[in-house]
């Protein structure tokens, strides 16, 4: 329909900032709406119910009992949270500061010959499915037939290493695969990071021949902190979640050793279809992933706000 | 409350369905055939079925490998066309992908090829049909099964009742393939008998009577790890039932059991002393198998057997055409596992594997007419020759006692034997199966691997974290005892 033909309502509509704001959010707000805050709300109610979608019964409310349960360490969920939370602090810090090394690397090296080829390279494991990233190393794995084996033997001589079947092994064995994964993503936001410093700044320190470590705290990290931060955040909440990645790798195992909450919650709601026990498991998790979001931004804006104040 | 299959949910809706297959079946079963032909209700149309099966998993994808036959013979008989698409995930996903469609009442997957455990599951919420009245009224499917075996494994739910929710569309027991090439080597059978004292096995009858104390002999004799060869694997996987399927075996076949399906007990049943040493026995075994045996399901067995990193294998009969692959034709014998025990009183109950067909519970007319239209013709005599001939294992009497069935495949006489009553057996079938079975799943692992050292504390953890499922699910009639309070691996 053109401009001509519209109606004078719609045209004083569409001319009022405030109306415009809405009726350009409102397919946004819709969206939001149908596919989160539906479903969220709808899991906060359903973690209240005892519900089993195999049982051929109807849910029966039974309070926070599922909550209760949970804390009463059923399926222990402590020990998946420790576990779970020394998989994102040990990873996101390893990713961190090795994708930081190879940022710095990268970005002293602008006029080195094939890099651009080397960086797409250095990014393809981030751009994989994890299931097949899983499913291969665990070929690579193998200790009958797996290539890291052969290569070990090749250099030292031993007998052949279960990587994922030792119970001592398992899981930073599969922390090394979600390391090799994501540090490209580190490397990524180290770059974007590094960017985003003004260059008049960096080549007025270069001329006052500040140190590299004053110029690291004084300049760069000055600028690039909050592209920092932003990406240490994502890979915090991304590594919370893991789980398609360990599926194809150790299904949780050897015993419970791999088994992070993400596995737990997918094991009780589309293994085992423990709908109500698995929303509350679920809520439990959001608040969790809330909370460590909430801190994120807190220390993010601290110096910010100290700044304001000051 | 222990649920049984008269719920009035799941039997308003069986009715509902029966009641439409009832109908079909009834004149598909009392017509000659050139005026069925005239009169099928669906004569001159084209039907779209879909069938739901195990990825991978070769009996699976020989039921749909064999539909155009069955398209071709309702073209002719019945006047109609009809094509199959084929769905598939693994085993450890299958149930999932089903339950998540059933949920909805959809009728994405028309026919489906469950696991033997799960037909609690889907029976249980109405999302199958209850075959009662379709066999009542199909003669097609009133066959005489191979052993009682078959109808608890592969139809029956609750476990002991009448009520039949699905057919065997593969029966699979467990087999011993070991390398007979090894065997017949003369200069291996001069070894071991100046090592044992004793002849080196050879034929199947010398299986049939082995016990695990003898076979030992014989795995630890060809286990070399510096020539990469081991005597023996079996599965240990953490992924979905490997390693209880495997450790039933020894749990079984030494005595044990795993609860009280009257009652729904399984503290005090399950984790017993005796049972808590089975496990201790499972695990010892690992000593004749290679390096990350505790992570092998089905795929990993065969890799190591194909590629000659073992000298035998306890593995699925239904998997054989993988297992002997072209290289070790004529080079592979397959025999019923060893006894546990000795003398009179050895014993031996392997775990059934196999699936059934189910039947869409939420089917329109038209392709529930199809669907049992479908089965009518899986179980036809030529139909299942022909199944048996492409490497599948069907369970009807009349194909089993056939003169050349025990030379259709290299398997055959072993999956016989096994079915027979007695000799395999399938664990439960209640709804809650999933849930339990992670639980054990991790246990057993946890043991295998050393994460867990203590058998008796592993096999009270399992107990009683199952005791409570089936206590909150209504089927066990106690609570977990007081040793249960914060059990954990």
């Amino acid at each position: 329909m053109s401009l001509a033909t519209q109606t004078p309502g719609r045209r004083r509509l569409m001319d009022n900032p405030r109306a415009r704001v809405l009726v350009l959010l409102a397919p946004v707000m819709m969206f939001f709406i149908v596919f989160n805050t539906i479903p969220t709300l709808w899991l906060l109610g359903l973690s209240f119910y005892k519900y089993s979608l195999t049982g051929g019964v109807p849910p029966e409310f039974i309070g926070f009992k599922n909550f209760v349960g949970i804390f009463n360490a059923k399926n222990a969920i402590w020990f998946d949270l420790s576990r779970t939370f020394t998989f994102v602090i040990s990873g996101v810090a390893f990713q961190t500061l090795l994708g930081a090394a190879l940022g710095f690397l990268f970005w002293g090296s602008r006029n080195m010959p094939g890099r651009r080829v080397a960086l797409t390279l250095l990014f393809a494991p981030m751009v994989l499915t994890p299931v097949a990233t899983g499913t291969f190393f665990r070929f690579i794995y193998d200790p009958t037939f797996g290539v890291l084996n052969y290569l070990i033997r090749a250099v030292v001589e031993t007998g052949p290493i279960d990587f994922l079947g030792n119970p001592k092994l398992a899981f930073w064995a599969v922390l090394a695969v979600d390391c090799w994964m994501w540090t490209p993503f580190m490397t990524l936001m180290t770059l974007a990071a590094l960017g985003s410093v003004p260059k008049a700044e960096l080549e007025a320190a270069e001329i006052d021949r500040v140190p590299f470590l004053r110029r690291l705290t004084l300049v760069i990290w000055h600028h690039g902190k909050f592209i920092m931060m932003l990406g240490i955040l994502l890979r915090t909440i991304d590594s919370f979640k893991t789980l398609d990645l360990i599926i194809p790798m150790t299904k949780g195992g050897p015993g419970q050793n791999t088994r992070l909450v993400a596995l737990e919650l997918n094991k009780q709601s589309f293994e085992s279809f423990n709908m109500g026990w698995s929303s509350a498991y679920a809520v439990l998790l959001l608040l969790i992933s809330i909370a460590m979001t909430s801190v994120f931004i807190y220390v993010l804006n601290l110096r910010r706000r100290k700044e304001t104040e000051g | 409350m222990k649920r049984t299959s008269t719920s009035p949910q799941v039997s308003r809706r069986s009715a509902l369905r029966s009641g439409i297959a009832l109908g079909t079946a009834a004149i598909v079963g009392s017509m000659p055939t050139r005026l069925l032909a005239e009169d099928h209700p669906l004569k001159g149309q084209k039907i779209d079925m879909t069938i739901l099966g195990i990825a991978g998993w070769g009996p699976s994808s020989l039921g749909v490998a064999m539909s155009p036959l069955f398209a071709e013979y309702v073209k002719a008989k019945y006047g109609y066309d009809v094509t199959f698409a084929f769905q598939e995930a693994p085993f450890s996903d299958l149930f999932q992908k089903a339950a998540t469609s059933l949920a909805t009442k959809s009728q994405e997957f028309n026919i489906i090829i469950s696991d033997s455990q799960w037909l609690g599951a889907l029976a249980q919420p109405g999302w199958i049909l209850n075959l009662n009245d379709v066999i009542k009224n199909n003669p097609g499917l009133q066959l005489d099964w191979y052993s009682k075996a078959v109808v608890d494994t592969y139809m029956t739910y609750p476990d002991g009742s009448d009520q039949i929710w699905g057919l065997p569309q593969e029966g699979d027991v467990e087999a011993l393939f070991v390398r007979k090439d090894m065997l017949e080597d003369p200069e291996e059978q001069a070894a071991f008998e100046a090592r044992y004292g004793t002849r080196l096995a050879q034929t199947w009858e010398d299986f049939a009577e082995m016990n695990m104390e003898e076979f030992e002999k014989i795995a630890e004799f060809f286990t070399r790890p510096d020539a990469g060869l081991w005597g023996f694997s079996q599965q240990y996987s953490r992924v979905y039932d490997f390693a209880t399927c495997a450790f039933n075996n020894f749990l079984w076949s030494r005595g044990g059991s795993i609860w009280d399906p009257a009652t729904g007990q399984i503290e005090g049943i399950l984790n017993t002393p005796e049972n808590a040493a089975s496990l201790v026995e499972f695990k010892r075994w690992l000593k004749y198998q290679p390096p990350g045996a505790t992570n092998f399901g089905i795929g990993e067995g065969i890799d190591v057997f194909v590629q000659g990193k073992v000298f035998s294998q306890i593995q699925w009969a239904a998997v054989g055409t993988a297992m002997i692959s072209e290289e070790l034709k004529g080079k592979v014998l397959v025999v019923p596992p060893p006894k546990h025990g000795t003398g009179a009183d050895a014993k031996r109950i392997m775990s059934m594997g196999g699936q059934p067909w189910v039947i869409n519970a939420f089917n329109d007319e038209a392709h529930m007419r199809v669907a049992i239209d479908f089965m009518n013709w899986w179980y036809l005599p030529e139909t299942t020759l022909e199944f048996a001939r492409r490497g599948g294992n069907p369970c009807d009497k009349a194909t089993l006692s056939r003169d050349d069935f025990d030379d259709i495949n290299p398997w055959n006489r072993t999956f016989k034997y096994m079915l027979e009553d007695g000799r395999s057996q399938d664990f439960w079938h209640d709804p809650k199966y999933s849930e339990m079975l992670a639980v054990q799943q991790e246990g057993y692992s946890a043991f295998v691997t050393d994460q867990a050292t203590d058998p008796q504390a592993v096999m009270n953890y399992i107990a009683c974290a199952q005791q409570q499922i089936l206590f909150d699910e209504g089927v066990a009639k106690t609570e977990p005892s007081g040793i249960c309070a914060g059990i954990s691996l």
